[in-house]
């Protein structure tokens, strides 16, 4: 299977699934205009790619600056899949990185925490220098 | 006819205005300045947690001007293109930072934005953070993907007082909406 990489943007984030390594990474800023189109290709994606995956541990790596509402619904719907397929017997861990000094980032980690139920999330603190 | 800029500019100056956006909002605008705007606070070595808030709050309003405003220009052709219009303002004042926003909206919505903006003037922060967690879960229910409802509260939130609004009818179509967010 192809691996996916989107470059970011200003509005958006840097997107890299690795299916080899089962390494799935996104960082930086969302808000793009219209989060559900942006993120429809991410999503085909992981469908794909959760159908195909049987016994490899996947790794999911986020380190979110900033995220406006509309993103913050896609990630919730993201993060559910995810908790979906750990429910189906997939190996899933959801590390999410906010650097020390910005604590809405930390606060958002903690929401989504909360609403999940099977998925192994951590809040990982990046320490600057 | 020509305006005054320089008596425009010391005024906007003499009210802590940091950033002043009139006329058609796109995606590009809110990009261009929301750049600029967070590099401005980096620059005034802002700390993140209060950039953590006021560029939210930014985004949300200017967001909200691309894809709700009633003042719109639409394409002629069928791509059904348009530009939406509206006001944003960000400035800084007795040590806080504060966002406003203002536009055109149809006298049919005024009811119902009225409500939802009067309801999270009563609420707390633990009850704002309760409320948009549970707006967010039930969208994820309904597939619902637009809307500005998980918007207000993202703004009510991140907000260190009530949201305060004003809305002014014009004509028998429309009102003008002016909120203010103090961070």
């Amino acid at each position: 299977m192809d691996n996916l990489v989107v470059e970011a943007t200003k509005s958006s984030p840097y997107i890299s699934f690795d299916a080899g390594k089962g390494l799935l990474e996104i960082k930086g800023k969302s808000y793009p205009e219209n989060a559900a189109k942006f993120y429809s290709p991410v999503f085909d994606w992981l469908n794909e790619y959760l159908d195909t995956v049987t016994d490899q541990a996947i790794q999911v790596n986020l380190e979110i600056i900033y995220f406006n509402s509309s993103s913050s619904k896609v990630f919730l719907n993201l993060f559910d899949m995810l908790d979906r397929a750990v429910k189906n017997g997939k190996k899933i861990t959801i590390d999410w990185r906010y650097h020390t000094e910005n604590d809405t980032a930390r606060e958002c980690g903690e929401e989504f925490m909360e609403e999940l139920e099977a998925v192994k999330f951590n809040l990982v603190e990046i320490h600057e220098e | 006819m020509s305006l005054d800029l320089l008596d425009l500019y010391n005024r906007l100056e003499k009210e802590g205005i940091v950033f002043c956006f009139c006329g058609s909002a796109s995606q590009s605008v809110v990009e261009g300045i929301g750049a600029t705007l967070w590099q401005r606070m980096e620059l005034q070595g802002t700390q993140m947690s209060i950039i953590g808030r006021v560029f939210p709050v930014f985004v949300e309003q200017m967001q909200n001007i691309v894809s709700h405003s009633a003042d719109r220009i639409v394409s002629k052709d069928e791509s059904g293109e348009e530009l939406r219009s509206g006001i944003v303002i960000v400035g800084y004042a007795y040590g806080h930072f504060f966002v406003q926003c203002g536009n055109f909206i149809e006298n049919a919505d005024v009811e119902l934005l009225e409500s939802k903006l009067q309801d999270l003037r009563k609420m707390d922060r633990k009850e704002l953070n309760a409320l948009y967690r549970e707006e967010r879960r039930k969208a994820q229910d309904l597939g619902k993907t637009k809307g500005a409802g998980l918007g207000l509260i993202e703004m009510a939130r991140k907000a260190s007082e009530p949201l305060e609004f004003t809305i002014t009818p014009v004509d028998e179509h429309r009102s003008f909406f002016s909120m203010s967010t103090i961070i």
